[in-house]
């Protein structure tokens, strides 16, 4: 078990900045660039590591905690996914519960750090980002008493590997409920186009990296990385419900997982390079559009039976 | 014959759209409608058979008021002769021939033996009274033909599903035929059957304005020709009724005739509720009287809903009640030609200055509100009895409370149209606007004393075939 | 399974015609639905009847409608719904229970008919309430055209459970019914338009008591 959660670490820290950077290059491509390098996201990661902190005197101990804290809980949430071939490490009776809060404790700690430094944008951004995400929160655990109710099981890993295939001919519609719902989510938690842009700096119209202004060096090296870990994640999640592959040999798994997960990152960077990203008034809308769509999955699901 | 019913508007219209001249088309109409009254009197010897696979067909009920709407069709007819001079301003192409596909979806409505058929019959109704409605073409009359259009669209596509649904309950009959469902009617499940009957009575009972979606009804009524607003008032609210009565047939025969009572009660008693909340104090003549239609057609759903001579009341109601509310709009139409206004305020000293007018005013006022020696009364007298004897006092005590309101209400507004008003009131712009220049009409007098001697002779006599026929309906909606 | 997607994912586009604010998307989005809806017949009992039915469906609801839709966006010149009467999200919530609603009222009621999927029943009655919801919740003319439209979607839905049964006459009397609903009230927007500048029904407010 040790190994494999070696395993899963290793895979997770070198091959999430790479979604990043697929996506950017998507990005590139559709605006008519070369775009950044495909790893472009190390070099990022890699030259933030190399410099300094500088803190506050304002702050306190949270205020450096958060970043490493942050890291460290998406990471543990890797845990609870198969990844491909590779079987979740750690599995038990009701870690969906955990797997969804340890994002809330991630997301907790960023809000009171970003509430440590006394600045008001980052005050406004944890505001923002503590109502979209509770938002998030509902349409996410609504999914997951979906997916639990097709499958009748309250094991993550269980939920996805044996039941999602057995439920795809029956309840293929449902699930197509699921995943659209699920992608808001997604975006919502990784702050993508159309919630919030992670490339503007502009304090009045961000939500997610409002938050991370004031970290610097190693600390702000966390957050990206931590940030990148969390897309992963939750994309591998996504992949894992839409594709049915868990019958296939592992080698195959694994090349469908891939495959998966660049299409993700490709769907993503075309979502972003088609929309603009919507006015923070709107945003509340489509979580709701979310909600009723997973809502409307849970009814179909309850009135077809199981 | 019937299929030639329907056909004469239709091509009727259809030429009337071709003819160049306005004067052409406005004679036309009334020779049309003529030959529609004496091939509707023609069905008075015999019933004909069902036609087209038993699509078309005609019984009691059907025939009852296919005759008041061809006869209040031909008085209008005539009135628009001498009412249309006055508005030549621009072509009334559209209005024409709108006008004679009106009354062949109408005629359609009365002959329709398929539910499905009912429903397209009374859309085209719909589609067809619409731009008569927005004849003027003021912003009012706009807004008015909007809220007809779209109320009661939706209206009638709830009363689609209402079909479908009964379609659904009557699966192991088959078809929606009105005659197969009433033969089979033990077949119908009823759980989808009482749903069908809430859906078509919300349906058809906003296009009949019962209460609370009946708020096209004043906008359209006031908005309208006078003309036309006596052809909505006085038959195509008859028509959705007819709609109405065909599905209680079939809660009568599926043995649900309580539940479909109760509809009828509730819904009558907050019509006729409504009607006397608006009409105090109404500052608009033409919608007191459209709001006195909302009031009579509780009145109506209330015989219906009381079952026994309530039945036979309710109908005879509904051939007063036409008459009697196309006359009291084609008084209104006189009335607004005189004095180029809709307010009760501007109208002043009509007695005086046009005293047929005003006669004709008290008399229908007294015919739509229920007076004696109208026929109204009567027929307003049987529902009451009708309460009595089945022990609805609470009913009863309501309907008399209502009616009295009503009453005083149209009384107050009519009685300051009539005279020229205390010293006090005088103040205001000096009254006849048009002046008294305006002669009465002998066109626009003619049809109102036709329409006006029905009412007042169906008061003190019953003819014996009107009475076989009423007894024949009633006997069909599960009277005896 | 196919039908069911096809249910799934009208109802799906009601949803999004409910939170959209623009009225060319609207209209697009309605045509999709309408689309979608014109292949049901196909996968409930393929057969002539069914190919009209959709046929007529397509040039009616898919071509002819939305053409006349956005004939009418274009002469009124208007883009987007401003003010509606309950906001996008409150009538988001309200769509999402009324469809609970619908499901729930359907599973009390047992069908008569044998029925080809268990949610065409509940489909039906849920894309009449959301489009009878999109109806009452807004002022623009064209979205209450649009709101009716999709009420009428939901009752061509429940009408595939009766395909086998009705006449054809009477659907295509429904359609042709529609169609004419809709040309009127095009005719009746551009009136609207042109006697108050705007086509907002909430200028409609002169006649009241």
């Amino acid at each position: 078990m040790g190994i494999q959660i070696l395993l899963h670490i290793g895979i997770v820290m070198i091959l999430s900045p790479l979604l990043l950077g697929i996506i950017g290059k998507t990005k590139a491509f559709f605006a008519g660039r070369w775009g950044p390098p495909l790893l472009q996201p190390y070099y990022d990661i890699g030259k933030l590591f190399q410099k300094g902190n500088v803190y506050s005197i304002t702050t306190t101990w949270i205020f450096q905690a958060a970043p490493i804290v942050c890291l460290a809980v998406v990471l543990v949430s890797s845990f609870f996914i198969p990844l491909g071939g590779l079987k979740a490490p750690i599995q038990f009776w009701g870690d969906i519960i955990l797997f969804a809060y340890l994002y809330g404790l991630a997301r907790f700690l960023m809000m009171i750090a970003a509430l440590d430094t006394g600045s008001s944008f980052e005050g406004m951004g944890a505001s923002r980002e503590a109502a979209f995400s509770c938002l998030a929160e509902v349409v996410l655990f609504l999914d997951f008493i979906i997916l639990a109710l097709l499958s009748k099981k309250f094991v993550l890993s269980e939920i996805i590997e044996g039941n999602i295939l057995s439920s795809w001919p029956l309840f293929g519609p449902v699930l197509l409920l699921v995943g659209a719902s699920y992608f808001l989510v997604l975006l919502v938690e990784n702050a993508r186009i159309p919630i919030d842009d992670p490339a503007i700096h502009l304090e009045l119209t961000m939500i997610h990296e409002v938050m991370a202004l004031d970290h610097s060096g190693w600390d702000l090296a966390y957050i990206y990385y931590g940030g990148a870990i969390k897309l992963f994640v939750l994309g591998g999640l996504f992949v894992n419900i839409l594709i049915p592959y868990h019958s296939l040999s592992s080698v195959m798994q694994t090349v469908m997982f891939s495959g998966g997960m660049i299409m993700l990152a490709l769907t993503i960077g075309i979502v972003e390079s088609c929309m603009a990203r919507l006015r923070l008034n709107r945003i509340p809308l489509l979580l709701i559009s979310a909600f009723v769509l997973a809502l409307v999955g849970g009814i179909v699901v309850l009135v077809k039976g199981v | 014959m019937l299929l030639f019913l329907i056909l004469l508007p239709l091509f009727g219209g259809a030429i009337a759209f071709v003819l160049p001249k306005n004067q052409q088309r406005r004679t036309i109409l009334p020779w049309v409608s003529l030959i529609h009254l004496i091939g509707v009197g023609s069905l008075w010897k015999f019933l004909p058979d069902t036609q087209f696979n038993g699509f078309l067909g005609l019984d009691v009920l059907g025939r009852l008021i296919l005759t008041v709407v061809s006869l209040l069709f031909v008085a209008v007819s005539f009135y628009l002769w001498g009412y249309l001079n006055d508005e030549e301003k621009h072509s009334d192409r559209i209005f024409m021939s709108s006008l004679l596909f009106f009354l062949s979806a109408m005629t359609l409505v009365t002959m329709s033996r398929h539910m499905g058929l009912l429903w397209i019959a009374i859309e085209a109704t719909t589609l067809f009274s619409a731009p008569l409605i927005n004849f003027h073409r003021s912003p009012h009359s706009v807004e008015a033909t909007w809220k007809y259009l779209l109320i009661c669209s939706v209206g009638i596509a709830l009363a689609l599903l209402g079909t479908l649904f009964l379609a659904v309950a009557a699966t192991s009959v088959g078809t929606v035929f009105l005659g197969a469902l009433l033969e089979n009617a033990s077949l119908l499940s009823i759980p989808w059957l009482k749903l069908s009957v809430i859906f078509l009575f919300v349906g058809y009972g906003t296009k009949m304005g019962l209460a609370p979606m009946h708020t096209w009804l004043p906008d359209a009524h006031s908005e309208a020709p006078s003309p036309v607003s006596a052809l909505l008032s006085g038959v195509l609210l008859n028509c959705a009724f007819l709609g109405i009565l065909r599905v209680f047939q079939i809660c009568v025969a599926a043995g649900q005739t309580a539940f479909a009572q109760d509809l009828f009660l509730i819904m009558g008693l907050l019509s006729l509720l409504v009607a006397a909340i608006f009409v105090i104090g109404q500052a608009d003549y033409k919608r007191l009287f459209a709001y006195s239609s909302v009031e009579n057609m509780g009145i109506l759903a209330l015989g219906i809903g009381l079952g026994g001579v309530g039945l036979y009341g309710s109908l005879f109601h509904m051939i007063n009640n036409a008459f009697a509310k196309g006359m009291i709009f084609l008084v209104t139409g006189n009335i607004y030609q005189a004095y180029q206004s809709k307010k009760v305020k501007d109208v002043k000293g009509l007695l005086g200055s046009y005293p047929v007018t005003g006669i004709f005013l008290v008399m229908g006022f007294l015919a739509v509100t229920g007076v004696p020696p109208f026929g109204t009364f009567y027929s307003e007298l049987m529902i009451l009895n009708a309460a009595i004897q089945s022990r609805h006092y609470w009913v009863a005590f309501f309907y008399i409370l209502f009616l009295a309101v009503i009453f005083m209400g149209i009384a107050e507004s009519v009685l300051r149209m009539l005279h020229r008003g205390t010293k006090g009131q005088t103040t205001g712009p000096a009254p006849p606007m048009a002046g008294p220049a305006h002669k009465e009409d002998l066109r626009l007098i003619l049809p109102i004393l036709f329409l006006g001697a029905i009412v007042l002779i169906l008061g003190f006599y019953m003819p014996s075939f009107l009475d076989d026929a009423l007894k024949g309906s009633s006997a069909l909606l599960g009277g005896r | 399974m196919w039908l069911e997607l096809a249910l799934i994912l009208i109802i799906f586009l009601g949803i999004i015609i409910l939170g959209n604010n623009r009225l060319g998307t609207m209209i697009q989005l309605f045509a999709l639905q309408s689309f979608i809806l014109s292949m049901t017949p196909l996968l409930v009992h393929p057969g002539i009847h069914a190919v009209i039915m959709t046929a007529a469906t397509i040039i009616l609801k898919v071509l002819v409608m939305p053409s006349l839709l956005f004939w009418a966006i274009r002469h009124v010149s208007i883009r987007r719904e401003v003010q509606p009467l309950i906001g996008y999200g409150k009538t988001l919530i309200l769509g999402g229970f009324f469809i609970g609603a619908a499901f729930f009222i359907s599973s009390k009621m047992d069908l008569p008919v044998k029925a080809i999927s268990n949610l065409l029943v509940p489909s039906a009655f849920s894309i009449v309430m959301i489009g009878f919801l999109l109806l009452v919740s807004r002022f623009k003319a064209i979205t209450q055209v649009i709101g009716y439209l999709v009420m009428e979607n939901g009752i061509f839905l429940f009408a595939l459970l009766l395909l086998e049964k009705t006449p054809l006459l009477v659907e295509m009397g429904v359609l042709l019914d529609i169609f004419v609903a809709v040309l009127i009230m095009g005719i009746v927007v551009n009136h609207i338009n042109e006697e108050f500048e705007s086509t907002n029904t909430i200028h409609l407010t002169a006649l009241r008591d």
